[in-house]
């Protein structure tokens, strides 16, 4: 194994992986695969590919201005890598804007319905054109490898300048109105990050970085094909960077001071922190790797200015586009299928990119095609039936098998409680607390109803009243719990254990005992619970249903209380507002509890989700962060 | 005729009878808790809910119906669109499913059928249907001590200062909605700050569309000012590189 298949297996599996949580996500919907919430509503794919793919994808109209329109020639070697660079990056991006829409076949109604009050009706249309125009651009160079319409390919080349301008026009807009996006948001977006300058910051970073990006990009190509590096060509081509980062920083920082953020600048909380990380990643590494002469020719200068501007960029579009908004609710994390997903489309764009640089000629000159080398050996030697040099056959089934093995581990390790978009599984009962008063809160989140289990009893006539409500007792037991059968909060419990039943440690029980001998062995067949258990409906009982299935714990709560209050209600006047949702789930009651006690409960709404293990978030909405 | 509803905080009992009748009407089946709720109530089938406060406030929550929508500026298909009556309303058929209403909302209120593989943005639409047939809210409608009520924006505004000004120790001296962000068309009285409704991070008072329309306006300038740089730039290149060609030219003539 060389450096490029090792790359590229890993990129493979990561490919496999995503396409198995893509595919996921477009059969049972994006709570199948995602964390994203009413409160995150965009995540890891906005703020990983779309946002930062896109600024990165720049190098593309930049590198193509400085070669085609100010003509500076020694660059001509990066122009095609650049524009498939950017293109690669619009379709790394377009791919996981789709994925993210929650009608992706719907994308292109854009194109019919107007809003031209929206950025993103505005980014939609900068995204469809400049991919047609990147499109446009990219095609002479497979059209020059395979020869086919030979007439396109001069056409195109000989307007290229048309196409250059018309790209530089759109990413212009493009660039920026991705900051527009987030003007509208002042209320939830950190003021280290809001400015109405916005959509002008992202444009200049996305012109300072492109090129710092192109010149990764030519780094890693020549790292594994150990091809040479002109360092001291790209290290003038990073100083353009290095103006550009200069104006950028000073803008931003001028612009925090003059709207009277200087505060926030050295206030210590952790966005703060987050901000310097963000500026000196972005900003300050690569001014200072590539402006002092003696660092900048070295080959890992370059590199750590490359990858810090680039780490810095992607941080400083992820923070705009997600992370510095305020969330009020469930913190976000991605899921690992979000991940894979995100990963995966930038693998796929990677194995493309690989394959043009491979198989096409993507570089001027004699450095740029392996097969113009004197030196390279024979792939295979005849003689000896040896291979010498990259056997690329046996290397694409390493590569198929690696693909559908990740394939199949990407789609085993997304659990069926996902898929049936359950969000959280179901959680167990909790036995009710209390003695006169019993405080019912099957999921012990401390929104519950403090029922007056002594008053009802006494109301309904002392103790023959348990029957009423104790429908059921379990084996060997008096006035069973709710929760020992509804044992589920939200979900239906079977409540029939077959294997205990048949076990020789618990019941003991031949299949004949139960199941008549000439008819299949099916639980519609079988002989009912009351058949052995006598005493599992007491005498008296107002629900007499035998079914192996109990409803879930809230179900059975309201089912049980619901029936009997509004007959009630509707028996008397004073009781009216007794089938009222309010009549249970009230602070009232609470009120007249003893305040050692309230403690135990803050208040109980119908409406009140709470999750577990999610801390009371609502109570406290009007403190940010 | 611009529509509004009105409510009177320190009139509701929190019987949750306006949230019943909102799933009725609507047809919105139940709930159970999800992951991506967020914890205020609403849902994807919860249009409105009850958020309570200490002793005994019950804040009614729905979709403030803004004069000036944020999410209706921020939607690249028009599926979100105000209407005469006040009603902010979404049409599913144009959806695609962006979210940027719920990024862009500064209530938080759109929410999402995250659990559906074919999903679309759930809020309150005012009843739409209804009260251009002329009849209330189901919500209003149902609620037994009138701390909701609905009626004509101008009209509700001036009983909502009329009550303001008959009991000024009872209240908190501002008609929450009249104002905010542009204003909207759910107007509150309150004995509680309701600040927590919107987002924290700054008080907005301007609407919202008005953050971006600036940037908005800037961009078919931007586009044909860019282009025409760009040209004049290819231009002055060109004919750069020609004269100093030209001048070599001569140079190596001189020479000769």
């Amino acid at each position: 194994m060389n450096r490029v298949s090792v790359f590229k297996s890993i990129l493979w599996i990561i490919l496999g992986l995503g396409l198995s949580a893509g595919i996921t996500r477009m059969i049972f919907g994006l709570g199948s695969v995602t964390n994203l919430s009413d409160t995150t509503p965009w995540g890891l794919w906005k703020g990983f590919n779309v946002v930062p793919g896109i600024a990165l994808a720049g190098g593309g109209f930049v590198l193509t201005a400085i070669i085609y329109v100010m003509r500076k020639s020694e660059y001509h070697r990066y122009a095609k890598i650049s524009v498939l660079l950017a293109l690669l990056g619009y379709i790394t991006a377009a791919t996981a804007l789709v994925a993210e829409l929650g009608l992706p076949w719907l994308v292109w109604h854009p194109v019919i319905y107007w809003q031209h009050h929206s950025a993103l009706f505005e980014v939609a249309w900068c995204v469809m054109l400049y991919l047609l125009v990147l499109f446009l651009e990219f095609i002479p160079v497979p059209l020059e490898e395979t020869g086919w319409l030979a007439s396109v390919r001069r056409f195109l080349t000989k307007y290229k300048i048309v196409l250059v301008i018309l790209g530089i026009m759109i990413s212009t807009l493009h660039q920026s109105s991705l900051g527009t996006l987030f003007l509208i948001t002042p209320e939830k977006l950190h003021p280290l990050w809001y400015s109405s300058l916005l959509p002008i910051l992202f444009f200049i970073s996305a012109v300072a970085i492109g090129p710092l990006m192109v010149i990764l990009a030519v780094n890693v190509i020549s790292y594994l094909y150990r091809r040479e590096l002109e360092e001291a060509k790209l290290a003038r081509l990073g100083l353009f960077s290095v103006g550009v980062l200069v104006v950028y920083g000073l803008i931003r920082l001028v612009d925090l001071i003059v709207t009277g953020k200087f505060g926030e600048l050295v206030s210590g909380s952790w966005p703060m922190v987050v901000f310097w990380i963000e500026l000196s990643l972005m900003v300050l590494i690569p001014i200072v790797f590539l402006s002092f002469k003696r660092l900048r020719y070295s080959r890992v200068a370059l590199s750590v200015a490359t990858a810090s501007g680039v780490l810095g960029m992607g941080l400083n579009r992820a923070n705009v586009a997600g992370i510095m908004l305020v969330n009020t609710g469930r913190p976000y994390i991605p899921t690992v299928f979000e991940v894979f997903i995100s990963l995966g489309i930038v693998s796929a764009a990677v194995l493309v990119f690989l394959f043009c640089v491979e198989r096409f000629k993507m570089w001027e000159g004699k450095w740029d095609d392996p097969r113009n080398r004197d030196e390279a050996p024979p792939e295979f030697d005849r003689v000896s039936d040896v291979w010498l040099g990259t056997p690329r056959l046996a290397y694409r089934s390493l590569y198929s098998l690696i693909f559908v093995f990740s394939l199949a581990l990407g789609f085993a390790l997304i659990s069926g409680d996902r898929l049936r978009s359950e969000g959280i599984p179901d959680i167990e009962a909790a036995p009710a607390r209390g003695g006169d008063t019993l405080f019912i809160d099957g999921n012990r989140d401390a929104y519950g109803v403090a029922f007056a289990h002594l008053d009802h009893s006494d109301r309904l006539g002392g103790d023959t009243a348990c029957v009423q409500c104790h429908h059921m007792n379990i084996p060997l037991d008096k006035n069973s719990a709710c929760y020992r059968c509804h044992g589920k909060m939200y979900t239906p419990v079977d409540m029939f254990r077959h294997d205990w039943h048949a076990s020789p440690d618990g019941g003991n029980l031949a299949c004949r005992e139960c199941h008549p001998a000439d008819l299949p062995r099916t639980a519609a067949t079988a002989q009912a619970c009351d058949h052995c258990h006598q005493d599992l409906i007491p005498p008296g009982a107002t629900i007499e249903v035998v079914d192996y299935e109990a409803p879930a714990y809230t179900d059975a709560m309201h089912i049980l209380c619901i029936d009997c209050h509004s007959r009630e209600a509707e028996l008397s006047a004073e009781n009216d507002n007794l089938d009222q949702c309010a009549a249970c789930h009230t602070m009232r009651q609470l009120t007249q509890m003893p305040p050692e006690k309230r403690t135990l409960f803050r208040d109980t709404t119908i409406n009140h989700v709470i999750i577990p293990g999610f801390e009371e978030i609502d109570r406290n909405e009007g403190r940010s962060q | 005729m611009s529509y509004a509803i009105l409510t009177d905080i320190t009139k509701c009992i929190g019987c949750s009878e306006c949230v019943i009748a909102c799933k009725k009407y609507h047809d919105l089946h139940d709930d159970r808790p999800r992951q991506w709720h967020r914890n205020d109530g609403l849902s994807a089938r919860n249009w409105t809910s009850i958020v309570i406060r200490d002793n005994d406030h019950y804040i009614r929550k729905q979709c403030n119906h803004c004069l000036a929508p944020a999410c209706v500026s921020a939607c690249p298909v028009a599926a979100l669109q105000t209407t005469p009556e006040g009603a902010v309303i979404y049409e599913a058929s144009k959806c695609i499913g962006c979210r940027y209403c719920m990024i862009a909302c500064p209530y938080g209120i759109p929410r999402y059928d995250w659990d559906k593989a074919v999903p679309y943005v759930q809020k309150c639409n005012m009843c739409y249907e209804r009260i251009s047939r002329g009849q209330q809210p189901a919500c209003t409608e149902a609620c037994p001590t009138e701390a909701t009520i609905f009626g004509d924006r101008d009209e509700l505004l001036a009983e909502a200062k009329r009550r303001l000004a008959a009991e000024p120790n009872k209240y908190i001296d501002h008609v929450y909605g009249e104002k905010e962000a542009g204003g909207t068309s759910v107007l509150y009285i309150s004995d509680i700050d309701l600040g927590f409704l919107s987002y924290p991070l700054r008080k907005v008072k301007q609407p919202l569309p008005d953050t971006t329309s600036a940037a908005m306006h800037a961009v078919p300038p931007a586009f044909v000012g860019m282009g025409v740089v760009m040209g004049g730039l290819y231009w002055f290149c060109r004919r750069r590189d020609k004269v100093s060609r030209q001048e070599n030219e001569k140079e190596q003539d001189h020479h000769e």
